[in-house]
């Protein structure tokens, strides 16, 4: 088997820098997330490829939370577009966990498929190569295993990586993956080394017919209930690693300004506030249910699986408590009304 | 605790029994160790789940605002944070206080359940001690209720030790630039989740600026211009009204530091219009420093 040796991690990771931006987890200051290679400080940044998983997701690689789109200017009545922003530049996401990954593939259903075709996603997105963490230590807050995700075998992946110790096995999936490997290839050694055991998961989550079952739901008390201690502040959707949701918006100035779109969260009022005033999901119990539906029961009904991967970050993040296992545990419990 | 836990519970069911409330405001156990969470208890049965413990850090003044316009009977429970924007929200007409009984707890200051989360699932490496106080809590001056209809527990001493505002001095002694350059890398950072003010009992206004669209007065990019208009524009409506409860620094999930904006605004007021401290007493008709003016305020900076 191929392994890269962790004594050659960071040479390997400077050389593929000299042809993409490369993404990786790391801790900075307090902060944990996917930080490009660039701006690592040696002796500060600590990268955190052998942790669990980082507090902020890769998504802003695939889906900046600010992108420009095109700019434009007025000529009296009418309206030119003077330069569109399509991104193609070549990124690699280096060491994404499994969950993360199941995220993006659900983010390109949604950009990529059923007759939409968003283009800004599709150039970014096709110039990005992918190389899986894959996991056999979960978490406590883990649950991806009942989310459709193979923690040691994840889908969508171009590279994959495994945890041997000294080293990381390397395996190569795809077209795209065995150009980086071609890249780093005076750094890869044939080697024999111990595949991890996989780790049983702390949790048990039973999510099969949690979408069946909320079909009947959508009436149910049950989400004042789950809801109530509910802040609606975003942090779930924005620490989520699939939640896509955006909103496009405009900056002028005077004759002149760009487009951009920008993330936004079914939590705000703001978000299905409609232009004549009305609000479908006013009441900030009806946004939440909202969210646990797109997760849980619509996605899984328009692509087949669940929009939730089991990482387990908004149960962390949650200031008011709210836990996403304990709400599929409560709706598998709850007796329907008829 | 769980003598206050026991004594809290048995207030509630006796409210609820007498009917003397609609709603009762504690915390319950969540599913993990370290997740204390608000509860809304609407009966007996749910009042039998109230505890109180070293996680019940959340200030439960916020929640009051989700029923500000019914007419329900509510208890409370309320330590020094939370029963300081209680008063905020009297004063501030968004409550009445017949409708409220506060159950008071002496405060000896809490653990961050959300520290201890991100600790025990590896998702963040925490440096301050999981062990000990919450870092909002570090800066407690008023860790007893201020209004209460009964109260249980004893008496705390202050958290708070040394120079108060230690670090807005320190930014202070900063030069201009430096001091931009701080909030420039530190804001820089926000994500924009508006958690800061969704968990903010003093974020009463019924729109807020920041949802309006028409105008739009504040942009919805994530970049250091929009970042710093809406930390600035929220700290500044902070202005006499901030109760240093700490919940925006708390729930921050890149853990800016929000609370240094608001104490030095804490410390300006009091310098400028005081000596004032919001929230830590009830009279009925008072008004903070920003909501009244007098001939003599200051105004050299205008």
């Amino acid at each position: 088997m191929k392994v890269l040796s962790k004594a050659k991690l960071e040479t390997a990771l400077n050389k593929l820098n000299q042809g993409a931006e490369v993404f990786l987890p790391m801790q900075k200051a307090q902060e944990s997330g996917f930080y490009s290679w660039k701006l690592f400080q040696q002796g500060q940044d600590e990268l955190m490829l052998d942790a669990l998983n980082v507090y902020l997701p890769p998504k802003h690689v695939v889906l900046p939370q600010t992108e420009r789109m095109y700019s434009i200017k007025l000529e009296g009545q009418d309206m030119k577009i003077e330069q569109t922003f399509e991104d193609a530049s070549p990124r690699v996401i280096f060491g994404a966990r499994p969950c993360d990954i199941k995220a993006i593939l659900c983010m390109d259903e949604v950009f990529l498929t059923r007759g939409y075709e968003d283009s800004f996603y599709k150039c970014r997105r096709e110039a990005i190569t992918i190389v899986a963490n894959a996991c056999y230590q979960p978490g406590p807050a883990c649950f991806c295993n009942a989310m459709e995700v193979n923690p040691v075998e994840p889908a969508g992946a171009d590279i994959i990586i495994r945890d041997a110790g000294e080293a990381y096995v390397w395996e190569t999936k795809t077209p795209k993956g065995e150009a980086l490997t071609s890249q780093i290839a005076e750094f890869l050694e044939e080697k024999s080394l111990a595949l991890p055991v996989a780790q049983p998961f702390i949790q048990d989550v039973k999510y099969e017919g949690t979408a069946e079952k909320l079909k009947k739901m959508f009436a149910d008390h049950i989400w004042a209930k789950l809801g109530e201690a509910c802040h609606n502040c975003g942090i779930c959707t924005y620490v989520c690693p699939s939640c896509y949701c955006f909103d496009i918006q405009v900056k002028m100035w005077g004759d002149e300004g760009y487009r951009f779109r920008c993330w936004d969260s079914c939590m705000y009022e703001e978000y299905s506030r409609e232009a004549g005033g009305g609000n479908p999901r006013g009441d900030g119990i009806e946004r939440f249910r909202n969210r646990f539906l797109h997760k849980l029961e619509f996605f899984k009904e328009r692509y087949g699986t669940p929009l939730c991967t089991g990482c387990g970050r908004c149960i962390v993040a949650c200031p008011a408590g709210i836990n996403i296992v304990k709400i599929i545990d409560e709706i598998k419990e709850a007796e329907l009304h008829a | 605790m769980k003598d206050i836990s026991n004594k809290i519970r048995d207030i509630a069911v006796k409210l609820f029994q007498e009917k003397k409330i609609d709603i009762f405001i504690g915390w319950e156990k969540g599913a993990l160790e370290f997740q204390t969470r608000p509860l809304i208890a609407r009966n007996e049965a749910d009042a039998a789940k109230l505890v109180f413990d070293e996680y019940a850090i959340h200030n439960l003044a916020t929640l009051l605002l989700k029923f500000r316009d019914g007419g329900e009977k509510i208890g409370i429970v309320a330590k020094g944070c939370d029963s300081r924007s209680m008063v905020r929200l009297l004063e501030d007409r968004q409550f009445q206080r017949e409708r409220l009984y506060i159950i008071g707890v002496g405060c000896p200051g809490m653990k961050d359940p959300l520290q201890a989360m991100a600790k025990h699932t590896g998702l963040k490496k925490i440096n301050a001690d999981g062990n000990g106080v919450a870092a909002k809590c570090l800066d407690c001056v008023q860790p007893n209720p201020v209004i209460y209809d009964e109260l249980l527990g004893s008496q705390q001493a202050p958290q708070q030790s040394g120079e108060r505002f230690a670090r807005v001095a320190a930014l202070e002694k900063m030069s201009a630039d430096e001091r931009y350059r701080f909030f420039e890398e530190t804001l820089s950072k926000c994500i924009r989740c508006y958690a800061c003010r969704q968990v903010c009992p003093a974020c009463n206004c019924r729109t807020c600026i920041f949802d309006e669209m028409k105008p739009q007065w504040v942009g919805r990019e994530n970049s250091t211009t929009d970042n710093m208009m809406y930390h600035l524009v929220k700290a500044s409506h902070m202005a006499g009204r901030c109760v240093e409860c700490g919940e925006c620094e708390r729930a921050c999930p890149v853990d800016i530091p929000l609370m240094l904006l608001n104490q030095k605004l804490i410390k300006d007021v009091n310098a400028f219009f005081g000596p004032y401290e919001a929230g830590m007493s009830y009279i009925e008709g008072a008004k903070p420093p920003l909501s009244s003016y007098a001939e003599k305020d200051p105004d050299d900076f205008i």
